[in-house]
């Protein structure tokens, strides 16, 4: 259950060269939350991620997790998988893992257990002892996560976990993931894939060009834009909406329309101009997915 | 769950120390670490056991044959010879002709033949000075036997005639195999630094090539990570090099080919020792440009400015060689970089002053010390700048 504990992301800033990457950026991740960060490429994601880990240093602004600044100690307990995928080609796959579980302050015995455990969940159990060179690409990504895993660590930050991956591998790990959260972590992951996201995330933040431009639960999302109908009158002619006060015509599909009310809007209004026209098959309001949330905000900040 | 700040942070070395066990194990079961050993270990012995064959032929008992009245000299030059370093097996040949076939067929090396008092000597080619000497003090005694002198007579004529030589600056015996052991320092130590050196070097640039620099990062600091790097690496090559020189004492030991101070134990260690610093000292250097580079094969053009004074440390060993007393010698072998390299090979000439070698050991450890803060922060500062080169001193000032 989400706990007061949280990992706040406070007006942070970063610029290579010409390049603002990320401009005074600001969200929180509670603990126990599962937290979708989508956003175009070259949005600003992956240089969120690397300067919460401290692998990039922010030009301002401040990272922290309940409620004190991350300090290098506190880094070491975020499980991280970055969007560059990276283990060493020719090291044994649980040997990794316990190397890894060792340099997070992990004993050798309780490294290798969780290893063990870890290779167990993805199904890498009889690879244990290959080379990781020797996996296939979605084999690799899983021992990717699990390297993010090993330490148990109190905060999980990664960076596209389900590029890549089959719809089974997807399956494991959008289960590993709720699972973590479930557990009490902070989890945020950035993903292309918003309809996974709309479908397993708790909340949501959409950045565009280093800015933040949309936050919270799906719904939240939905509530902030315009009411919209979908209305399908088989009999009518075209254009029959266009008398409708207050009513804008966005998509028309097959007999269907997709009208956008402004605000105030009564929407019996034109359900008794639809049914003028003559009978009325459907007549239902509108959730936008995630998709056409994601491309009504960014279509706003691109223009 | 516990606290954020509830979890013990690990010390410095703990962390160092894992890292470097990663690179002792990985390195320890690659084909290049066991290949590597078996090539050098196998080279040494085709080398010692073939030196002792070539040019090791004195150690060998020399083969003596004699005919004639020349049969009274047999015992007395046998007794000399030996005395003189040289074993030699003495035989009775039939008469001179025989002899003469013996010696031509090689199965004989030299023939005395003649009366005792004046004999002549046949070889292939020349006699060497110890023979010459022996059969001299042979022809001596019996010369003062027929003129009825008591053999006992010449021993205390013949003992302290040869006046003591009071050198002021005496040459050291054994000069030429000083010489090969540090021809043989020399190349060893030239070869590793580069080998291992190269290999600090290949793996600061794998972990930058394969991104797991960026896990790392957010788990280690750098200086730890290139320490224990450097540490784990170092350890692997002492071992080699190691077991290289336990080899080769045990091959010299079996053999007998050379016998010098500049191969007892002593000396070893001081070579090893040597070697540990150089490598600090290079492989610091080689990390420290690997690490403004992202790609494999970048690496050898970034690292050429501490592979020009590896190779300048070894062409400097060559004129330590040719020229012990040069003072260019004399000055480079006190200076790091030039000194793991060149001053190992001065001390197998056994005649450096104590100072020289404790300024050279000085003036090495503080050059490491400076090279490894100015490594810890090129390093920390380029590590994740992944891409183009990094210049040096970008990444210098961070």
């Amino acid at each position: 259950m989400p706990s007061d504990r949280a990992l706040e992301i406070e007006g942070i800033s970063k610029t290579f060269g010409a390049v603002e990457a990320v401009r005074d950026l600001g969200f929180a991740v509670r603990a126990g939350e599962l937290f979708g960060f989508v956003g175009r490429n070259g949005a600003g994601k992956t240089t969120t991620m690397r300067i919460v880990l401290g692998v990039l240093a922010a030009d301002a602004g401040v990272v922290r997790w309940a409620g004190r600044p991350l300090d290098f100690a506190t880094r070491r307990r975020i499980g991280y998988m970055p969007e560059e995928r990276g283990l060493y080609p020719k090291m044994r796959c649980l040997e990794q893992l316990v190397y890894l579980g060792e340099l997070h302050g992990m004993s050798g015995p309780a490294a290798r257990t969780a290893g063990l455990g870890w290779l167990d969940r993805f199904g890498l159990a009889d690879r244990r002892d290959a080379e990781l060179q020797t996996l296939s690409m979605g084999n690799q990504q899983r021992m990717q996560l699990a390297a993010a895993l090993v330490f148990d660590p109190e905060i999980l930050v990664l960076d596209e976990p389900f590029a890549g991956l089959d719809p089974v591998a997807v399956d494991v790990m959008t289960a590993v993931l709720r699972e973590r959260a479930d557990a009490g972590l902070p989890v945020i992951f950035s993903s292309h894939e918003l309809d996974l996201v709309e479908r397993i995330c708790d909340r949501v933040a959409i950045i565009d060009h280093g800015r933040l431009v949309a936050c919270g639960t799906v719904a939240d999302l939905r509530r902030g834009g315009p009411e919209r109908l979908w209305v399908d009158v088989p009999g009518a002619s075209a254009g029959w909406a266009d008398g409708v006060d207050g009513a804008t015509l966005v998509r028309v599909e097959g007999s269907r329309v997709l009208l956008e009310l402004a605000p105030g809007t009564d929407d019996q209004v034109v359900l008794q101009a639809a049914l003028a026209t003559g009978p009325v098959r459907e007549f239902r309001r509108a959730e936008p997915s995630l998709v056409e949330l994601f491309r009504d905000v960014i279509g706003e900040t691109a223009a | 769950m516990t606290a954020p700040s509830g979890r013990p942070t690990a010390g410095a070395w703990p962390i160092v120390l894992l890292v470097a066990r990663r690179e002792v194990l990985t390195r320890l079961r690659s084909r290049v670490f066991i290949g590597g050993t078996v090539v050098m270990v196998a080279l040494l012995a085709i080398a010692i056991v073939g030196y002792s064959l070539v040019g090791g032929r004195t150690a060998a008992a020399l083969r003596v044959g004699f005919t004639g009245g020349s049969q009274a000299l047999e015992q007395d030059f046998s007794t000399s010879a030996t005395a003189l370093g040289q074993p030699v097996r003495v035989t009775d040949v039939s008469d001179e002709a025989a002899g003469r076939a013996q010696v031509s067929a090689g199965t004989l090396d030299v023939l005395v033949t003649g009366p005792a008092t004046s004999p002549t000597v046949v070889v292939e080619q020349s006699a060497s000075g110890v023979v010459q000497a022996a059969l001299e003090h042979a022809v001596l005694s019996a010369r003062f036997t027929a003129v009825g002198i008591p053999p006992g007579v010449l021993e205390t004529v013949v003992s302290g005639l040869q006046a003591p030589v009071d050198a002021l600056q005496p040459k050291k015996p054994g000069m030429t195999q000083d010489r090969v052991v540090g021809l043989g320092v020399a190349i060893l130590l030239f070869i590793t630094l580069g080998l291992y050196g190269s290999q600090v070097a290949q793996g600061v640039v794998e972990e930058k090539a394969t991104r797991i620099m960026e896990i790392m990062l957010a788990t280690v600091r750098p200086s730890r990570m290139l320490a224990g790097k450097v540490v784990g690496i170092g350890l692997v090559a002492m071992l080699q090099l190691g077991i290289v020189a336990a080899a080769t004492l045990a091959a010299v030991d079996t053999t007998h080919v050379l016998t010098t101070p500049a191969l007892g134990a002593t000396a070893v260690l001081g070579y090893l020792l040597w070697f540990l610093l150089g490598f600090l000292l290079f492989a610091t250097g080689y990390a420290t440009l690997a690490s403004l580079v992202s790609r494999p094969e970048e690496v050898q053009g970034a690292v050429t400015p501490v592979a020009v004074f590896q190779i300048g440390s070894y062409l400097l060993a060559y004129l330590a060689l040719a020229n012990p007393s040069s003072p260019i010698v004399a000055i480079a072998s006190v200076l790091p970089p030039f000194a793991p390299i060149l001053m190992p090979v001065r001390t197998t000439g056994g005649d450096v002053p104590a100072w020289q070698v404790g300024l050279a050991l000085a003036l090495t450890v503080a050059a490491i010390a400076g090279l490894i803060w100015l490594a810890g922060r090129v390093y920390a500062n380029s590590a994740m700048r992944i891409g183009a080169r990094v210049r040096f001193m970008d990444a210098f000032r961070g």
